[in-house]
C-alpha cells in the first residue's frame, strides 16, 4: 500500500531513437484523438455547393490535429526532451471514485449521502488524510451545502434518499 | 422452489394490490405536495413567461404549489424526454411546445419519446402568433410584394433563423415551402442574434414569435409583412393578417401546453385541466398573457381532447415541411 | 447638459426612499431604500456564486431570475445585474486561491494569479483583481452613459465576417505569443477547437461526435472541461507523491495582504489598457467578456519588458484581464439598452425579467423606460462601490483560507466542484465528463500540455466556424467578403501583420510562452 509514483517503466519499452519520451508519447496521443475524431466525424457531410457541410469543420481540424500530433512527436525523436513523468495512483483513482460516486448517487440517493460520501472516498486519496477529523469536517461541509445551495442559491436537488421520502 | 415463487407470486400481488389501491387514493386527494412543472427552455423565454403567468394561477386553485424546472438542450427534447419516463403520478407535468410535441418528429429522427403516445394532453395555455419580418430596407413594400419578390430573387435573399428546431426555423421552413421557394436559410444562436443581424440588415427575412419584435416594429428598425393568424394582434393593430394579406396559406403559432407523462389517471388531468382552465379566465391572468401578444384558446379549444386533436394536426403539419430539412 | 440630467434621474431613482413601518416596530418607520438594498443582495449574492466553483453567471441568472418575479421592476433587474458583475468580482477568487476558474472569463487570471498566491502573494493579488475591476467598471459606466448610442453602431457593423477576421486575429494573437513549445500549444488550441465540435450542427443540426449521448447533444460545456482540465487535474497533481513540500511552502509563507506601491505602479497601465480592451470588446455580439480577457493578456505580455514574467506571478497578468472582463461585463449592457437586442445569454435571461414584468426592450427604451434604464446605469456604479467596499476586506478572509491543511481542503473542492457542475444542468452525465477531464488535464500536466490554450480554443471553435459559415451562405461561398468589408479587412491586415512580425527571426527572441501556468 503505497502510493509512491512507480519508476516511469515506458522509458524501457522505447527504443533508442526516442530521444524525448514526454514530447513522443504526447504527440502520439494527439496522432490518436485525431485518427479518432476524423472516424467519429466520418459519417457526416461534407461541402455541398459553397457551403460547408457538418462534418468539413470537425475533419478540418482533425487533420490539422493529426499534422501537429505527427509534429510533436517528431520533436520527441529528434530532440532531447525530458522523461514520462511520474504517475502516482491513490489521488487519481480516489478523486474519480468520489466524482462518479457523487454523479450516480446525487439522484437516487441525495445531496446529503452523496456529498459526505464523495467527501470521505476523495479523502482516501491522500495519505496525510486523518479520519476523524475528515469526518467532522465532512459532516459540516455537507451540512452548509444542504443549506446553502438549496435554500440561499434556490437550486432544485434531492437532499435526502428517494426511499426514505416516500 | 415452490415457496419462493409463491412468496414473489405474493409479493407481486401485494405490489399491484397497493398500485390499484394508491392510484384511485392519491386522485382523489390530488395534489398532495408540490407539483414540479418542466419548462423545456430557459428562463425568461416565451415558453417560460408563459407558464409560470398561469401556473401560479393553477397553484391558487389546486392549494399546493408548483415549482417550475427549467431544463435547456436540444430543441427541448431533453426535457421532454425526461418528463416522458417520469412517474405518472401528476406530480412531474411538462410545458410542452410546438416544438417539443409536434416539430420535433420530423427533425429529430432519434427521438426518444412520441409526443402522442408517452404524453396525456392536459390543455392547451397560450400561443403565440408568429410574424414575417424583414429588414428595413427590404424592397417589398407589403405582403404581396414580398411574395412577389422572394420568388422572383430566391437565389439571391436570405432567411435568418434562430436555429435548427427553433419556432423561427420551422416557420419560416413552412413559408418557404408555402411558397415554393428555397432561400438560403442563416442559421443563428437564439432570437437575439438573428434579430440583432435582421436589425442590422445582414439578412433580408425571417419569421419570428410577436413577442420580442413588437417594439422593434414600433421603433422601425425593421417591418412587418402579416402576422400567421385568422385575427390581428391586438399589440401590433396595423399589420395585417395572412388572410387579409393575401396568403391564407400560412397559419401558424407557437402553441404552449401542459402534458402529463402516459398513464396519468383521468381524475387528474381533469382536476388539471379545471384548474388550467380557471387560469385562463382569470382577468389578471389575460392581461399579462395579452400583454406579451399570447392568444388565449377559445373555451372549445381548452379540452384535453382539442389538445390531443391539435399535436395530431400538429405533426401532420410539420412532417411533411420539415422532413426534407433534416 | 442632458446627460447629468439622465445620471440625476438615474441616482434618483436608486436611492428611492420608501418608509417600512413593520409591525414589530410600533408604529416607527423607517427609511429604506429597496433599490439600494436590492444592488447589496445582488453584489453579495453574485460574489457568493463567483466564488462558488462550477456555478457561473448564466446558470445564477437563469436559477435566480423566478425569484425576481415578485419583485418590482427596477429593482428586480438592478439585483439581476449585481448578481452579473458581481459574479465577475467573485469568479477571480478560487482562479487565484486554488487554481479553478470558475468564469471562462477568469481562465486567464488563474495563470499568475495561482502563481503569485503559490508565492505567498494572495492578497495583493486578489486586491488587485477587485481594485482592477472597480476601476474598469467606473469607466464603463460612464461609456454606458456618454456613449451608449454612438456605441451601438458598433454592435450592427458586426457582420458574421467581421466575427470571424476577429476569431482569426483572437487565434494568431495566441499563436504568435505561444512559445515555451509553440507547437504544442498550437496543438491544444486545436484539440480545443475539436472538442468545441461536439454536439449538434448549427446549420443542419446533424449530431456531431455525440455517439447518441444525450447529455452531448448541445455540446461540451465550457465549464465542464475547465473544472476537469484545471480544477480536478490540480487536485489530483498535487495529490502526487512529493507535491507536500511544495503546498506546505505556499501555507507558510503569506507575504502582504495588500499590493505594495510598486505592485500599484505596475498595474496601473495595465488596468488602463485592460478597460479600453474589454470596454470595446464587450460591445460585441457574443463572448465578449471572454475573447476580453484573453485578449487583454495576451497584450500585456507583448507589450511587458520582460514577457518571461508571465506565468510567473507577474501582478499585470491578473490586474488588465480582471480589469477587461468587468469592463466587458458592463458595457454588454449597451446593446440591451439601446437596441433592445441582447448581445449574450446572461443578457437574454434580463430580457426574460423584463418580460415577465411587461416590459419588452427595444430601441425605444431608454425613452419609454428611463427610470429602469437610468436606474440601473446608475446602480451599476454603486454596486461597483459595494463591491470593492465587499471585497477588499474579504482578501484576509480568503487568505486565511489558504491555510487550511490541504487534506481538508481538496475534498471540499471536490465536493463544491461535483455540486456547482451537477447544478448547471442537473445532469450527473456532466460530472463524470468533469471527472474524466480530470484525468485528460492530469496526463496533459504530465506531458508538458498547457490547457488555458485548450480552454480558449474551445471558446473560440464555435464562434469562428459557425460565423464563417454565417458569412459564406450570405455571400453564396465568395470568399472575397472578409477582404472587401472595410472592419473585416482590417482586422485580417492586423492578424497578418502579426504572423509576419512572429515569422521575422529578429523577433523571435523576444517571444515567450502565453500560456504558463505551471514552472515545471
Amino acid at each position: 500500500m503505497s502510493d509512491t509514483p512507480s519508476e516511469a517503466p515506458v522509458k524501457s519499452i522505447l527504443p533508442e531513437w526516442v530521444r524525448g519520451p514526454q514530447d513522443f508519447i504526447g504527440g502520439l496521443a494527439m496522432v490518436a484523438v485525431a485518427l479518432f475524431a476524423l472516424w467519429a466525424s466520418s459519417d457526416l457531410q461534407g461541402m455541398h455547393g459553397f457551403s460547408f457541410g457538418a462534418g468539413t469543420a470537425p475533419r478540418m481540424f482533425a487533420v490539422l490535429l493529426l499534422l501537429l500530433g505527427a509534429a510533436v512527436a517528431l520533436m520527441g525523436v529528434l530532440k532531447d526532451g525530458p522523461d514520462i513523468a511520474a504517475y502516482s495512483w491513490r489521488g487519481p483513482l480516489f478523486v474519480s471514485a468520489a466524482i462518479v460516486f457523487f454523479a450516480v448517487g446525487i439522484r437516487p440517493l441525495g445531496l446529503v449521502v452523496s456529498a459526505f460520501a464523495a467527501f470521505l472516498i476523495a479523502a482516501l486519496g491522500s495519505h496525510e488524510t486523518k479520519w476523524i477529523e475528515a469526518i467532522i469536517v465532512g459532516a459540516c461541509l455537507t451540512l452548509g451545502c444542504a443549506l446553502l445551495f438549496p435554500y440561499v442559491l434556490g437550486l432544485p436537488m434531492p437532499m435526502f434518499p428517494r426511499f426514505l421520502i416516500q | 422452489m415452490m415457496s419462493i415463487r409463491s412468496l414473489a407470486g405474493a409479493c407481486l400481488s401485494a405490489f399491484a394490490a397497493l398500485g390499484a389501491f394508491a392510484v384511485p387514493a392519491s386522485a382523489q386527494n390530488y395534489p398532495t405536495r408540490t407539483i414540479t412543472m418542466i419548462v423545456p427552455f430557459a428562463a425568461g423565454g416565451p415558453t417560460d413567461v408563459i407558464s409560470r403567468i398561469v401556473t401560479a394561477h393553477m397553484a391558487q386553485t389546486l392549494g399546493q404549489s408548483i415549482v417550475i424546472e427549467n431544463v435547456v438542450g436540444a430543441g427541448g427534447t431533453t426535457a421532454t424526454t425526461r418528463a416522458a419516463r417520469a412517474a405518472n403520478d401528476g406530480y412531474t407535468l411538462i410545458t410542452g411546445h410546438m416544438g417539443t410535441h409536434a416539430a420535433s418528429v420530423p427533425l429529430y429522427p432519434k427521438l426518444a419519446y412520441h409526443p402522442e403516445k408517452d404524453f396525456e394532453p392536459v390543455a392547451l395555455l397560450a400561443g403565440t402568433p408568429i410574424l414575417i419580418l424583414a429588414r428595413k430596407d427590404f424592397p417589398p413594400k407589403d405582403l404581396k410584394e414580398f411574395v412577389a419578390y422572394v420568388k422572383a430573387n430566391a437565389e439571391k435573399v436570405n432567411a435568418a433563423h434562430a436555429g435548427i428546431g427553433s419556432v423561427s426555423h420551422a416557420s419560416c421552413e413552412l413559408l418557404n415551402s408555402i411558397l415554393d421557394v428555397k432561400p438560403v436559410g442563416v442559421p443563428f444562436n437564439g432570437t437575439g442574434p438573428a434579430m440583432n443581424a435582421l436589425v442590422a440588415g445582414q439578412v433580408d427575412y425571417m419569421c419570428d414569435q410577436i413577442v420580442n419584435a413588437v417594439p422593434q416594429i414600433n421603433a422601425g428598425t425593421i417591418k412587418a409583412y402579416a402576422v400567421a393568424t385568422p385575427e390581428r394582434n391586438p399589440s401590433l393593430p396595423n399589420v395585417p393578417t395572412t388572410t387579409e394579406a393575401g396568403l391564407p396559406a400560412f397559419q401558424a403559432q407557437a402553441w404552449n401546453a401542459v402534458f402529463a407523462p402516459k398513464g396519468t389517471s383521468p381524475a387528474i388531468i381533469a382536476t388539471l385541466n379545471a384548474a388550467a382552465i380557471k387560469a385562463l379566465d382569470d382577468e389578471n391572468v389575460r392581461k399579462r398573457l395579452l400583454e406579451l401578444g399570447s392568444v388565449i384558446p377559445a373555451p372549445a379549444n381548452r379540452t384535453p381532447e382539442a389538445l390531443a386533436t391539435l399535436v395530431k394536426n400538429e405533426i401532420a403539419k410539420w412532417t411533411p415541411v420539415l422532413k426534407p430539412a433534416s | 447638459m442632458e446627460l447629468f440630467a439622465n445620471l440625476a434621474h438615474g441616482f434618483g431613482v436608486v436611492f428611492q426612499i420608501t418608509w417600512w413601518s413593520p409591525s414589530w416596530l410600533f408604529g416607527l418607520s423607517v427609511p429604506i431604500s429597496i433599490n439600494i438594498l436590492m444592488c447589496l443582495i445582488g453584489a453579495l449574492v453574485g460574489t457568493l456564486v463567483g466564488v462558488l466553483p462550477g456555478i457561473g453567471t448564466i446558470a445564477t441568472v437563469a436559477m435566480l431570475l423566478p425569484i425576481t418575479f415578485g419583485l418590482p421592476p427596477v429593482g428586480a433587474l438592478i439585483m439581476l445585474a449585481g448578481i452579473y458583475y458581481g459574479a465577475q468580482y467573485g469568479g477571480s477568487t478560487t482562479s487565484i486561491l486554488v487554481n479553478i476558474p470558475g468564469e471562462a472569463t477568469s481562465v486567464v487570471t488563474a495563470l499568475d494569479g495561482h502563481q503569485m498566491a503559490k508565492q505567498g502573494r494572495a492578497g495583493p493579488a486578489l486586491a488587485i483583481a477587485a481594485i482592477g475591476s472597480f476601476f474598469a467598471g467606473c469607466v464603463a459606466t460612464v461609456l454606458i452613459a456618454v456613449l451608449g448610442a454612438p456605441l451601438t453602431k458598433l454592435a450592427l457593423a458586426f457582420g458574421p465576417a467581421e466575427y470571424f477576421s476577429l476569431m482569426v486575429l483572437g487565434l494568431i494573437f495566441a499563436v504568435v505569443l505561444a512559445k515555451g513549445s509553440v507547437l504544442k500549444a498550437i496543438a491544444m488550441i486545436v484539440l480545443g477547437l475539436l472538442l468545441s465540435m461536439v454536439g449538434s450542427d448549427i446549420e443542419t443540426g446533424a449530431s456531431r461526435m455525440a455517439f447518441n449521448v444525450p447529455e452531448l447533444a448541445d455540446g461540451l460545456g465550457f465549464a465542464t472541461v475547465a473544472m476537469g482540465v484545471f480544477g480536478f487535474a490540480e487536485i489530483i497533481r498535487n495529490l502526487d507523491h512529493g507535491a507536500e513540500m511544495d503546498r506546505n511552502l505556499v501555507q507558510q509563507k503569506i507575504a502582504g495582504l495588500m499590493p505594495t506601491r510598486k505592485d500599484l505602479v505596475d498595474s496601473t497601465p495595465a488596468i488602463l489598457r485592460g478597460t479600453v480592451l474589454g470596454s470595446i470588446l464587450g460591445i460585441l455580439p457574443g463572448g465578449g467578456a471572454v475573447i476580453a480577457s484573453f485578449a487583454a493578456y495576451t497584450l500585456e505580455k507583448k507589450l511587458a519588458k520582460d514577457p518571461s514574467r508571465f506565468g510567473r506571478g507577474a501582478i499585470e497578468g491578473v490586474a488588465s484581464p480582471e480589469s477587461a472582463n468587468n469592463a466587458a461585463a458592463q458595457t454588454s449592457f449597451i446593446p440591451l439598452l439601446t437596441l433592445g437586442i441582447p448581445p449574450n445569454a446572461v443578457m437574454a435571461l434580463m430580457v426574460g425579467a423584463m418580460t415577465i414584468h411587461g416590459i419588452v426592450p427595444g430601441p425605444q427604451v431608454m425613452q419609454k423606460q428611463p427610470d429602469l434604464v437610468w436606474g440601473m446605469i446608475a446602480s451599476m456604479w454603486i454596486g461597483n462601490l459595494m463591491l470593492i467596499i465587499i471585497n477588499l476586506p474579504l482578501v484576509g478572509i480568503w487568505v486565511r483560507l489558504l491555510r487550511v491543511p490541504y487534506r481538508l481542503m481538496f475534498p471540499s473542492i471536490v465536493v463544491f466542484c461535483a455540486i456547482g457542475i451537477y447544478s448547471v444542468n442537473n445532469a450527473p452525465v456532466d460530472v463524470v465528463l468533469a471527472g474524466a477531464f480530470g484525468l485528460v488535464g492530469y496526463w496533459l500536466i504530465k506531458h508538458d500540455f498547457e490547457p488555458a490554450p485548450l480552454l480558449l480554443g474551445m471558446v473560440l471553435g464555435p464562434l469562428m466556424e459557425e460565423n464563417l459559415r454565417r458569412a459564406l451562405l450570405i455571400s453564396r461561398g465568395d470568399w472575397s467578403v472578409f477582404l472587401s468589408r472595410p472592419l473585416s479587412a482590417v482586422l485580417l491586415a492586423i492578424a497578418a501583420g502579426l504572423l509576419v512580425l512572429a515569422v521575422l527571426p529578429a523577433l523571435r527572441a523576444k517571444r515567450d510562452e502565453v500560456f504558463v501556468e505551471s514552472e515545471g
